[in-house]
């Protein structure tokens, strides 16, 4: 597609990127017919064809306004068109770009822009989220049935067994910010398995969030500065043989797989930061890879739903790697519809899109439990605190599922 | 192999200075069928015949409209390839002009579909005696208004067809005819039973409590559903699909008027009798008697479709169900589109018209 | 925009805005921009007025005003048009039924399915498919193009060779006139008494009205579907080996021929394992019982052996099917890998030509210096040349047009057809004139006046004006057009 950058943009990097991407666009509108929010508003301009349209007339210079915003925003990023799309167009990374000039150039609403701030500082500081987190359980009982389902109660750990930290192979492990406090069960489970298959995990303290919280909401520096603190904690074990960066929710690992192309024009970490997002493997990715034989399973007779987090079947582009493990290891699996669609969780879209974030989870949900599954098993911590506040079925995350039935 | 169209129009020319309207005839097979009476000095196509272009690998044949379905099929045959709608002829010398103009096909139609279906292009005189040409040679072509399908059924009130070109098939290897005694009722509940599943339907009809379900593909094919449906085989040299087509079964003889429902196929009998004949998988069911056109239509209107008094009967009045409003008006308008001064077989379709 | 216009805008706006939500009315230029054009983004105009109705009262509502006071209207699907089919006209609405998208009743028995227009190809399949059923003509857009948009044009599909184009798929249309009434169409038998307005509307690129539901007809599944992927050294064996296919008396499901630039853009995106090394690739579909698919294979092989082909797969699941599919029907924007903008032809010719059209297509893409990939309904005859070009390169986007309208009017000249199933729209609208002469564009002008006296559905797309037609007869004296009667009618 035809397009002339403004005077102002022209020459810079970013433009230039933006540029090859709305060219590469042809204009077919494949895109549409997999995009969530398109699905549920059937206008143009809420699907990814018009927002590239949106973001052409942006960089082309035309006045934009908050109406373009608007639209911008009801993206949830979940990156559907780009497995749809034939023409292979980057679209996650053109909408990143523009909401981060936007951002800039059309400051919000001093309300909004607290809001925001707000996000910014609390998702990604694990100590702080823990904190509130925990205030928020402790009166939960009390609170109105709205409300309280926001808050996921505290998990306890079902099982323990004891692991050895001195296996040969060392992989480091990514802590997350929400789900030591939150889902604390996911990362147990995934160090009990990978102890099973002779995997020590390591977690510096220093490592924090993957910046995706910031760098979505289009606070790039801010963004950056995270992906930088994760290198700098993560480089010397690195250095010292770490075969892997493993994470186990895809939202963080779709972001760490991004650092090298984010950071590529930093002379100091752009370097380390292809490393790194070399070594990022989403726990499927490991497990994948591996002997699960060697784990011993029985499995139970529960019948399983799979969701597929968009950041790992479209940023990942591993849509059935979750179902495969699973199946391997001899779980049932029930047939859903829809699979490509966002739950609507989409990192804090949920919070900032109340509206479209409910109809979309209510229509995953109907997708997921046509067949009535026992459990519904995901690989995001985001989708799977939102997908429980709209049933009572119960969501995991499949490592869990997995570390269950390991025959101690 | 003659081309008269210098002198046809010529004569829609003579006819519209004069204002004097034309009856087109060609084979005159299909008097007092279908159109209602046209009073009209006679405009004759039977010597525009030939067959203009047919490449055998094509699978496309241009012919002028005055040539016999005889001479066609006849052709075809020699080269393994059939008109796909397998056309009633209801008479000798039926050409193919009048079979398009009449939208006219045969037990086949609903499973390979009708003469409107297969018709790739058309010449036209229309009422300002200019010869006009829409469609073409090949199997995809949406250049323009479909002109070419506006004129199946028509029956001339638009133009005096000049020239047809239609998709061809080639024969298939096999054909059988498995039968079931059932009555009505049931026999449209099997029809629909059975041709839900794939398989290579050729033929669905019911007649004097015989269900009739032929089969045409390979052999393979045709011996695999046999298999599968089980049934007495119909003796090969039964005359059954052709006195059905040709209007030569005991149903159809006599004068009494004949009517014809084309109606949402899965409907059940439509009259408490078993005296009427179901064909095109219960799409097209026959009636015979004096009955109104009015009552009829209730009848058809509740199954979701028409009635026609198809043949004899008084040809004079409407022989097919009013239009709305809106419909009248935009046939009357297409009427004037193509024959803005109403010289081309007027009244064929509709009094009105 | 002039004053007048913007006075209309707001008071249609007013309007409007009685019965419809305010955010189905889009009146600010910022986000209008989105939809000022289809598929062909080539071509743009922006609209006066973006309304997007849910129900069909609401459009009868809008046509009415919109009669009233003679404003032009352009229907709107999925917005994929390769034609310039839905590009918006500056004085008009831009009537968008992307919310008409509930399939409405589905009856197993009968085998039909009542949907509204907005509903995409594929989901009527997909919402039959449990049932043994599936809707057959099958545009490579499928996943996202409507259905009404499919009726507009009378889309076809890799399908279509043996099932046949969407006229021959459908039943009954209800539409809301130019006047804004409401009106049915052809019925749930298979024929109507008078004339088959079924047809005509059919291809009619919503010129003769605006369609608010359809009834398809829909076939059950096939027993069994295989293709064979066939490689061949030259597009000239692989046309000749579907010159052999149908001359032995086989209709293939589908008969599809990609040439070496569209291979090679479709296996980077759908990894289906096409060979990259081929000059042409032959998708060969046969379906039936197993019996029958299993006969016709080896006969299939046989065929494309003889005619010298170097590889021949033939797919072993339905998954590998749909696979082998999956790279042929992304094709035209897979392009979009190779050339920043591609202009898609659709001209369709005999099967017998396909040789002589496609190394005539090469030697005019080398005069003019564009690359030109190739996509086609090979049974059909239905050529999609892609010319690939730079729309940033001043002077480009002139020369493809130009190109494309020689590849036009060669294939009328082979005795083929501007448009086999994507339209004239704005796109081929100079080209009409080499296919029809003066009187039969008359003929058109005066079925278009029946419907729509006032000129107000989709303008300017379809049917030429007589000026358009004069000047391009000016322009191409030297290519007299052979109709075998006068081209240039007096009135």
């Amino acid at each position: 597609m035809k397009t002339k950058l403004a005077p102002r943009f022209a020459g810079t990097k970013l433009a230039d990127e933006a540029q090859s991407i709305l060219r590469s666009c042809v204009h077919c509108g494949f895109c549409n017919a997999t995009c969530p929010t398109y699905q549920e508003l059937n206008d143009e301009r809420d699907g990814p064809r018009g927002r590239i349209y949106l973001i052409k007339q942006l960089f082309e210079g035309a006045d934009v306004t908050s109406a373009t915003r608007t639209h911008l925003d009801r993206c949830l990023t979940c990156r559907s068109c780009e497995t749809t799309c034939p023409s292979g167009v980057q679209y996650g990374r053109l909408i990143d770009m523009a909401r981060g000039v936007m951002e800039h150039e059309l400051p919000r609403s001093p309300g909004q822009r607290a809001i925001r701030w707000g996000l910014r500082k609390t998702l990604p500081n694990a100590t702080l989220f823990g904190a509130l987190l925990r205030i928020g359980q402790s009166v939960r009982p009390m609170m109105p049935p709205a409300l309280k389902n926001k808050i996921p109660p505290r998990q306890i750990s079902p099982r323990q067994h004891k692991r050895s930290d001195t296996h040969k192979r060392v992989m480091l492990l990514l802590e997350g910010c929400a789900q030591p406090s939150a889902t604390p069960n996911t990362n147990a489970a995934v160090t009990r398995v990978l102890d099973r298959l002779g995997i020590s995990l390591i977690a510096p303290a220093k490592a924090g969030c993957c910046g995706a919280v910031s760098y979505h909401l289009g606070a790039h520096d801010e963004g950056l500065d995270h992906m930088r603190a994760n290198i700098d904690a993560w480089w010397p074990d690195i250095e010292n043989g770490a075969e892997a960066i493993v994470i186990s929710a895809s939202g963080c690992g779709t972001m760490i797989k991004e650092y090298g192309h984010l950071l590529k024009d930093d002379p100091i970490y752009a370097q380390k930061a292809t490393r790194v997002s070399d070594l990022a493997k989403d726990i499927a990715e490991i497990l994948a890879n591996e002997p699960l034989d060697r784990l011993k399973l029985r499995p139970t007779g529960k019948k399983i739903a799979v969701h597929t987090p968009c950041t790992l079947q479209h940023g990942q582009a591993q849509p059935d790697l979750i179902s495969n493990i699973l199946k391997r290891s001899g779980f049932e699996l029930l047939l859903t519809s829809e699979n490509h669609l966002c739950c609507g969780s989409a990192g804090t879209y949920s919070i900032l899109q109340p509206t479209l974030a409910k109809r979309l989870l209510k229509r995953k949900i109907n997708a997921l439990e046509g067949q009535k599954p026992d459990v519904i098993a995901t690989a995001n911590i985001g989708c799977q605190l939102h997908l429980q506040t709209g049933t009572k079925t119960p969501i995991v995350h499949w490592i869990e599922l997995i570390d269950q039935v390991i025959e101690i | 192999m003659t081309d008269i169209s210098a002198q046809l129009i010529a004569q829609v020319l003579d006819a519209r200075s004069q204002k004097t309207p034309l009856k087109i005839v060609g084979g005159n097979s299909k008097a007092g069928v279908l159109a209602r009476d046209v009073i009209g000095t006679p405009l004759n196509i039977k010597q525009h015949q030939g067959i203009v272009s047919h490449d055998p690998t094509e699978l496309v044949l241009t012919v002028r409209a005055g040539t016999t379905l005889d001479e066609i099929e006849a052709v075809l045959e020699e080269q393994g390839q059939m008109l796909p709608f397998e056309p009633p002829h209801l008479g000798t010398g039926a050409t193919i002009g009048g079979t398009l103009a009449c939208n006219l096909s045969g037990p086949v139609r609903p499973y390979a579909g009708s003469i409107r279906d297969m018709a790739l292009g058309v010449r036209l005189i229309n009422g300002q005696a200019q010869h006009l040409r829409f469609g073409g040679e090949v199997m995809k072509n949406v250049a323009g208004y479909d002109v070419t399908r506006l004129q199946a059924g028509a029956l001339g009130s638009l133009g005096v067809l000049t020239e047809v070109s239609l998709k061809l098939l080639p024969r298939p290897a096999q054909t059988m005819t498995l039968t079931y005694e059932l009555p009505q009722n049931e026999a449209i509940k099997k029809i629909t039973a059975l041709t839900n599943s794939a398989q290579a339907v050729s033929g669905a009809a019911w007649s004097t409590g015989v269900l009739y379900m032929r089969l045409s593909g390979t052999s393979e094919g045709v011996a695999a559903t046999h298999k599968l449906w089980g049934g007495e085989i119909l003796p090969s040299n039964s005359s059954f699909w052709d006195d059905l087509r040709e209007q030569k079964a005991t149903f159809f003889s006599g004068d009494d008027p004949l009517w014809r429902f084309s109606i949402k196929p899965t409907v059940p009998a439509l009259l408490d009798t078993d005296d009427m004949l179901v064909d095109w998988g219960g799409g097209q069911r026959w009636l015979r008697g004096d009955f109104e056109l009015a009552d009829l239509e209730k009848l058809a209107i509740k199954a979701s479709g028409h009635v026609t008094l198809f043949k004899g009967g008084d040809r004079q009045a409407e022989v097919r169900p009013a239009l709305s409003n809106t419909h009248k008006t935009l046939h009357k308008r297409l009427k004037q589109a193509f024959d803005p001064d109403g010289i081309l077989n007027p009244g064929s379709l509709y009094g009105w018209m | 925009m002039p004053d007048t216009n913007k006075m209309v805008r707001n008071e249609l706006v007013k309007e409007f805005s009685s019965f419809l939500p305010a955010d189905s009315i889009i009146a600010d230029a910022e986000t209008q921009k989105p939809y000022e054009c289809d598929g062909l983004s080539a071509y743009c105009e922006m609209p006066l007025l973006v309304v997007l109705p849910s129900t069909i009262e609401q459009v009868e509502k809008i046509v009415t005003i919109c009669h009233h006071r003679k404003v032009p209207i352009v229907a709107r699907g999925a917005g994929t048009s390769l034609c310039a089919g839905a590009m918006p006209n500056e004085q008009g609405v831009l009537l968008g039924l992307a919310k008409f998208n509930k399939i409405l009743e589905i009856d197993a028995d009968a085998r039909t399915a009542r949907v509204q227009p907005g509903v995409t190809n594929l989901s009527i399949s997909q919402a039959v498919r449990d049932l043994g059923l599936y809707y057959a003509p099958d545009p490579s857009s499928q996943i996202a193009c409507t259905i009404g948009g499919n009726v507009a044009e009378n889309s076809g599909g890799v399908h279509c060779l043996k099932y046949g184009l969407t006229v021959h798929n459908i039943l009954e249309l209800k539409m809301i006139t130019a006047q804004g009434e409401f009106l049915t169409i052809g019925s749930q038998a298979l024929d109507t008494p008078g004339l088959d307005l079924l047809a005509l509307m059919t291809g009619s690129e919503g010129l003769l009205g605006i369609m608010v539901e359809i009834t398809v007809k829909l076939l059950p599944t096939p027993e069994n579907a295989r293709v064979v992927m066939a490689g061949f050294d030259s597009v000239i064996q692989a046309g000749d080996a579907v010159r052999d296919i149908i001359a032995n008396g086989i209709i293939p499901a589908g008969l599809e021929m990609m040439d070496h630039l569209a291979i090679t853009a479709s296996e980077d995106f759908a990894h289906a394992g096409y060979p990259t090394q081929s000059h042409a690739l032959l998708l060969c579909e046969l379906d039936g019982t197993d019996a029958e698919v299993d006969a016709y294979i080896t006969r299939i092989e046989n065929i494309f052996k003889k005619q010298g082909a170097t590889t021949i797969k033939v797919s072993q699941n339905e998954a590998e099917r749909v696979l082998f599919w999956k790279g042929r029907k992304s094709a035209f924007p897979a392009i979009g890998r190779l050339s920043p903008d591609y202009y898609c032809m659709d001209g369709s010719i005999p099967r017998s030509q396909i040789s002589h059209v496609l190394s005539k297509i090469a030697s005019l893409a080398q005069r003019y210096g564009l690359r030109v990939a190739n996509v086609f309904h090979a049974g059909d005859g239905n050529l999609h040349p892609l010319i690939l070009y730079d729309a940033g390169v001043p002077g480009e986007l002139e020369r493809t047009e130009q190109l494309g309208g020689e590849i036009l009017e060669l294939c009328v000249e082979a005795g083929g057809c501007i448009t086999g199933e994507h339209g004239v729209g704005i796109e081929k609208i100079r080209q009409m004139p080499a296919q029809f002469s003066d009187q039969e564009i008359k003929q058109f002008m005066v079925i278009k006046d029946a419907f729509d006296p006032l000129g107000l559905l989709n303008p300017g797309k379809g049917i030429p004006t007589l000026k358009q037609c004069q000047e391009y007869r000016a322009l191409n004296r030297e290519h007299s057009h052979d109709h075998g009667h006068e081209a240039h009618a007096h009135d």
